[in-house]
């Protein structure tokens, strides 16, 4: 029974705190703001990193890339592959066909080269790539108008094409229905099926599709692919994928091992779990500075309370005569911090999210409010009015009741 | 109610130690009403500090209500202060964002009285000063004399063995220091044990019995 509750403790609190709203507003800012840059922060950060993400997920599911050659850089998808000699072999394609569906779904094989593209009086240089009809599947890149070329077509060997977005541009007026134009190729005539989607890479706009055979036979006389694209049954299997087909090539091309191997494969698997974590590093990074914001704005909830424990010293010499023990003094002055802290950690979430929610609807960045850091940030800001409220709290608990009855 | 018993308390002040009570020996029964009296220096105030348990002797014995006061720990020290003492003060000392009646309820929250509980004996108390209709003020709005009727309801809402008024008419202008006189001897009247602490000889005649301070010891 005896003793002050926690609940009058913080009635006293939100009294005083509200007795003073331009001071405390003031007090608590310096927490709302590093509230809010924790969760913009960390939006931003994870938005980024979403936004890498799907955009290596928009390369294609579960994809896998043999390329010709020696391994170079990370790269999933290289830009510039027309000047690589191809080393990939019908065999390769047929072994990795006759693998099981539980391994491998689909497999396209892939060869490109520079070459001259000319319709009517236009005249432009585009990247042309000769290959099978599974290739939308498996790079997920769907023509937007028309329709890809099939089975039958490269049989056939057909002199048809479809056109990267940035090409349409280029050769086409705007609205101009390029299906069943003939465009030429190097100075032989191909008609035109479709327009390829806009994937906002150079590589892909800028290219034109035919089928491989015809590739082979009228661009590079090679039988060689210079790449074949894959895509796994499932992200569990894509390792294992990868190492049967190595093994298998390798058997193929009777080399020892992959050191010396003329093909390499790039596993979309190895770079997304790369990317995830440079991203989580940075949105890491992003979060520390904040949480610094954060540390600064509980300098200044100390800074204002021991200015206030000072200009209330009489106040707390009466508390003390009248019965308050330097325990309940300690409780009063911290509570005030951490309800000081607490409502400017709220004001702060509440910022954070409208900040957020700007950034992505008026700024069109990527932000992505996450949960855990709009707790965790009202978590600290918990601890950061504890933190820096004990000290004055303190100060206050330790003040000598004459002498404080005594202060002007 | 007091029992002093050659109390002496010392200050360190910077190399050299300054007696401001010499052995003081003195007791004040249960409904009495004594003043303490002395010009500044005498050791009155540091006399009122450990009546009122601000602070501990430095040697002797002080049995307060009959508990033995001089030598409890600082919170126990705050419990008998909130139970047992009564503080009145020059400056009355209200707590400026609290209304009248808040003020009166403060020892109470420091008591863990429930708040229902803590109005009705606060209403009670302002009643009991002749402040009924003011209970919804703020100490500002309030004239002076008002202000040190809050601040003795204030004093009486822990029912305390002993009020303690430290010069309770020292702000006051004359007919209102009248006044709150009155108010205690009515107090006194009712059964209160009162200590007035004055350096006023006139107004220590009012009391039933003075204790005059010199030097640090009661002459």
């Amino acid at each position: 029974m005896r003793g002050i509750t926690q609940w009058e403790n913080t009635r006293i609190s939100v009294r005083s705190i509200a007795g003073s709203p331009i001071r405390s507003a003031l007090t608590a800012l310096g927490v709302m703001i590093g509230v809010a840059a924790v969760i913009i922060l960390v939006a931003l950060g994870r938005g980024a990193q979403t936004q890498v993400e799907s955009s290596l997920n928009s390369l294609g599911a579960n994809l896998l890339i043999v390329y010709s050659g020696e391994p170079r850089g990370t790269a999933l998808v290289r830009s510039n592959t027309a000047n690589i000699r191809p080393t990939l072999s019908e065999d390769d394609l047929a072994m990795i066909r006759a693998l099981p569906p539980e391994l491998v779904l689909l497999s396209a094989p892939a060869s490109t080269a520079n070459v001259q593209l000319k319709f009517e009086n236009r005249n432009i240089a585009a990247s042309v790539v000769g290959t099978g009809p599974e290739y939308p599947e498996i790079r997920n890149f769907r023509p937007i108008y028309g329709s890809f070329f099939t089975e039958i077509d490269v049989e056939r060997r057909s002199a048809v094409v479809l056109l990267g977005a940035q090409v349409y541009r280029d050769l086409f007026d705007p609205g101009r229905d390029p299906v069943g134009e003939s465009v030429r190729i190097n100075g032989v005539s191909y008609r035109v099926l479709g327009v390829m989607e806009e994937k906002g890479s150079a590589a892909q706009d800028s290219s034109v599709l035919i089928p491989i055979s015809t590739f082979q036979r009228r661009v590079s006389g090679d039988s060689n692919y210079a790449m074949i694209s894959i895509q796994a049954a499932s992200s569990e299997v894509m390792r294992e994928v990868q190492s049967v087909i190595e093994q298998q090539i390798l058997r193929l091309h009777r080399l020892p091992s992959m050191e010396y191997a003329d093909f390499y494969i790039a596993n979309q698997m190895d770079l997304l779990s790369t990317v995830a974590g440079v991203a989580g590093t940075f949105t890491l990074l992003l979060a520390s500075i904040a949480g610094i914001s954060l540390v600064v704005g509980g300098v200044g909830i100390m800074n204002i309370m021991l200015v206030s424990v000072t200009e209330r010293t009489r106040e707390i010499g009466v508390r003390m005569a009248l019965g308050a023990r330097p325990r309940d003094i300690t409780a009063q002055f911290l509570t005030e911090a951490v309800v000081l802290a607490i409502g400017g950690g709220i004001i702060g979430i509440a910022l954070g999210i409208t900040g957020s929610w700007v950034a992505m609807n008026m700024a069109r960045t990527a932000a992505e409010v996450s949960i855990f850091s709009v707790v965790a940030a009202f978590g600290f800001s918990v601890l950061i009015g504890l933190f820096f409220g004990g000290y004055p709290a303190w100060r206050a608990s330790r003040l000598d009741p004459i002498e404080a009855l005594r202060y002007e | 109610m007091i029992e002093l018993i050659n109390v002496t308390k010392e200050y360190q002040m910077g190399d050299t130690v300054v007696a401001a009570l010499r052995g003081v020996t003195s007791s004040i029964g249960k409904g009495e009403f004594v003043s303490i009296v002395g010009p500044s220096g005498s050791g009155k105030s540091t006399l009122m500090n450990l009546i009122g348990c601000l602070d501990t002797p430095t040697h002797g014995r002080y049995v307060l209500a009959g508990e033995a006061v001089e030598k409890l720990s600082i919170d126990r020290l705050a419990e008998v202060r909130n139970t047992t003492i009564g503080f009145v003060f020059q400056t009355f000392n209200l707590l400026p964002r609290l209304t009248a009646l808040e003020n009166v309820e403060v020892p109470l929250v420091y008591a863990g009285v429930p708040r229902a509980q803590r109005r009705e004996v606060a209403r009670a108390m302002l009643e009991r000063v002749g402040l009924p209709d003011r209970a919804r003020h703020k100490p500002n709005e309030l004239s002076g004399g008002q202000r040190q009727r809050v601040a003795i309801a204030r004093a009486l809402a822990s029912k305390p063995a002993v009020l303690l008024a430290d010069e309770p008419t020292g702000a006051l202008d004359s007919v209102t220091g009248e006044e709150i006189m009155e108010l205690f001897h009515t107090l006194h009247s009712e059964g209160s044990t009162i200590v007035l602490v004055t350096h006023e000889p006139e107004l220590a005649r009012r009391a039933e019995r003075i204790i005059r301070m010199h030097d640090g010891e009661v002459v």
